[in-house]
């Protein structure tokens, strides 16, 4: 009875010790690997934040309008800081990652393998983001200007229906592309679209038929006023 | 260069003088313009071998037929002798991108291929040119050892506004030569100074549009070539919609003032007081057609500016010009009064934000357009009633405020406007 008592304590000593054993090396792994992993983020925080600041980065981003929204949300960073912040967090999420993958519990290894065949897509995502949120700041403003030039009295509103088009139509589009409710996105977008042309077209051919005819003869007459006052000052 | 101009170069060899003549549908008044330098060769320079090159931007109206046209024999009542060599005459589409600029690229390699002495270049569209412009353009040039000629006109007194509200006093500011029309269209250079522009590579440019002519000008003069200016007399063009050619008009011409100020910054730091350039040619009061102006559109612009284009400006302006022009927005018709001491400041400071990029600049130069019309429709205010003499004396007086406010410029100009 003794005999197989100390037999039963020994294997499971064994085979505890075995497992410890084995798993020691993933451990030692995963520590190596977050040492070297938030070093490299530190590092490349600083040269990102230090190149960032050499071309001027800030300024750049205060000519399209991201300083101004970002003090306007309360952030009182400056971009370049908030950029390489952002790296620097990328880099901790993936170096954790890797450290619990190479500790290779089965669990964990699903999900990180899910979660690294969806990053690409939420990187596409973000581009899409900023992408279409700097081409909706340029695009407003170049229709604001353009509209003061032309004398319209609506120009800011005609701005911010361009700048807000271009945001809605980025945002829907990374939407799409992270697979967030496609079908619904793309229908709510469509609906939303086409029943705004579509009221436009009913308020203009039928509801405010008499508004839209006021519209027209004064839009004629006023070209026409406009054409008897031209000037004729030769600018250069 | 096109193969078929190339050969003709090559088929003439040589020449002393060359004309340019830049055009693009206009029909109306090519004809006058070409039998004009004609007349003019034939008449001042009958010995000597000339060529008139005309670099057409792909009329569809038939001006390079009109051209084509125009002989020497038309003009037997105007000349006294006949012209030893005959008046070759090249009609060419210019290559590049399509502009003013790049017409007058073609007329530089021209003069290079043929080695020519002396060249000149007119306008188009003028309906006021007589032969003696060419003498008056070319023998500077021909003669007495200048390389530049810039043209001085009889204008009406609200003519030629963004030449007298920007670019003269501020190019005679920064540079320190006095040239009353440096965008005036109609030149002579030299062989040596063709060569020199054709050495830059600004073909890509604004240069090649709009900006072509006080390129050339702020060049003859930063470059220290031999600068001179000649009376021609009035000043008269085909009539056309100047409302609709505005904006590209602007921008092009304004962005290459600013752009010449970032590449000739070391110069014209340390120029102070400006200097008379030689006048040639007899001064004379020429009768001018009146000139239609709508001053209530103009400052509706400006107003419509002050109230939507507050936030591009602010980046670009300092806090106590931003207030100020909200209280001139707010100002009635009658009253609207826009000081020149605020004008220079804001061409400036606008400059400066240019040169930082503190704003995109296409969107920092078309948001300028509203300042720009409300500095003119208050010049016209302010100059209804006066003489053509009163006027440019007013010029004058803007000119001097740019030169005393050359200090602002330049500390601006360091700290980035901040």
């Amino acid at each position: 009875m003794g005999e197989v008592w100390k037999v039963a304590v020994t294997d499971s000593l064994n085979k505890f010790l075995g497992k410890v054993i084995t798993f020691l090396p993933n451990l030692l792994a995963m520590i190596t690997i977050l040492i070297i992993g938030f070093l490299i983020a530190w590092m490349f925080k600083k040269i990102l934040y230090r190149f960032l600041r050499a071309i001027q980065f800030d300024r750049v981003s205060e000519r399209w309008g991201l300083t101004h929204i970002l003090s306007k949300g309360g952030v009182a960073y400056s971009p370049a800081y908030l950029l390489s912040r952002f790296f620097y967090w990328v880099i901790v999420l993936i170096t954790l990652i890797l450290g619990v993958n190479a500790l290779e519990v089965a669990a964990t290894q699903n999900l990180i393998a899910q979660f690294f065949n969806y990053l690409p897509h939420l990187f596409a995502a973000i581009v899409i983001l900023v992408i279409g949120y700097l081409i909706a700041i340029f695009a407003g403003q170049a229709t604001l200007i353009a509209a003061v030039n032309a004398q319209m009295e609506s120009a800011r509103l005609l701005s911010r229906a361009v700048r807000w088009f271009i945001i809605i139509l980025s945002l829907t589009m990374a939407l799409y592309h992270l697979g967030i409710a496609e079908k619904v996105v793309v229908a709510a977008f469509s609906i939303t679209f086409g029943g705004i042309v579509l009221a436009l077209a009913i308020a203009f051919g039928w509801g405010g038929r008499e508004l839209a005819k006021d519209f027209l003869e004064k839009l004629s007459k006023g070209r026409d006023e406009r054409d008897k006052g031209q000037d004729h000052i030769s600018h250069l | 260069m096109e193969k078929p101009f190339q050969s003709q170069l090559e088929d003439i060899k040589e020449a002393d003088i060359l004309v340019g003549i830049p055009s693009y549908n206009n029909l109306q008044t090519i004809g006058h313009v070409v039998g004009a330098v004609m007349a003019g060769l034939a008449k001042y320079f009958p010995n000597v071998k000339a060529i008139l090159v005309n670099s057409d931007g792909g009329s569809t109206d038939g001006t390079q037929d009109e051209v084509k046209k125009v002989q020497i024999e038309d003009f037997k009542t105007v000349l006294i002798s006949y012209p030893v060599h005959p008046i070759h005459k090249i009609i060419t589409p210019y290559h590049g991108i399509p502009g003013k600029g790049s017409a007058f690229r073609t007329i530089f390699e021209a003069a290079r291929s043929l080695n020519a002495k002396a060249c000149a270049v007119v306008d188009s569209d003028l309906r006021s040119i007589t032969p003696e412009w060419m003498e008056l353009l070319l023998r500077p040039i021909y003669e007495e050892g200048f390389d530049y000629v810039a043209p001085l006109y009889g204008r009406h007194k609200f003519d030629g506004t963004i030449t007298n509200s920007i670019v003269y006093p501020l190019t005679r500011a920064l540079y320190g030569k006095r040239i009353r029309q440096p965008i005036g269209g109609d030149f002579g250079f030299s062989g040596k100074l063709a060569k020199f522009y054709l050495t830059n590579d600004v073909w890509e440019t604004d240069v090649a549009r709009f900006g072509i002519d006080i390129w050339m000008t702020t060049l003859a003069i930063a470059e220290g070539f031999k600068v001179c200016q000649v009376y021609l007399g009035a000043k008269i063009h085909d009539a056309k919609d100047p409302g609709s050619d505005l904006g590209p008009m602007f921008t092009q011409v304004v962005s290459s003032v600013f752009g010449l100020m970032r590449e000739y910054e070391t110069l014209w730091k340390g120029i102070g007081e400006s200097q008379p350039v030689p006048t040639f040619g007899f001064h004379y009061e020429v009768g001018l057609e009146p000139i239609s102006v709508n001053l209530e559109r103009m400052i509706g612009n400006f107003r419509l500016g002050v109230k939507d284009l507050m936030e591009i400006w602010e980046k670009v302006l300092s806090s106590e010009t931003a207030k100020w022009l909200e209280s001139l927005g707010r100002s009635s018709d009658k009253a609207f009064f826009f000081p020149q001491d605020l004008w220079v400041r804001i061409i400036y400071d606008f400059a400066v934000a240019y040169h930082h990029g503190s704003v995109h600049r296409e969107h920092l130069l078309r948001s300028m357009i509203p300042l720009y019309l409300g500095r003119v429709a208050s010049f016209v205010k302010e100059n209804m009633d006066s003489s053509a003499i009163e006027v440019e004396e007013k010029i004058e007086s803007l000119c001097r405020v740019f030169e005393e406010m050359k200090p602002y410029l330049i500390g601006r100009w360091r700290i980035g406007g901040e």
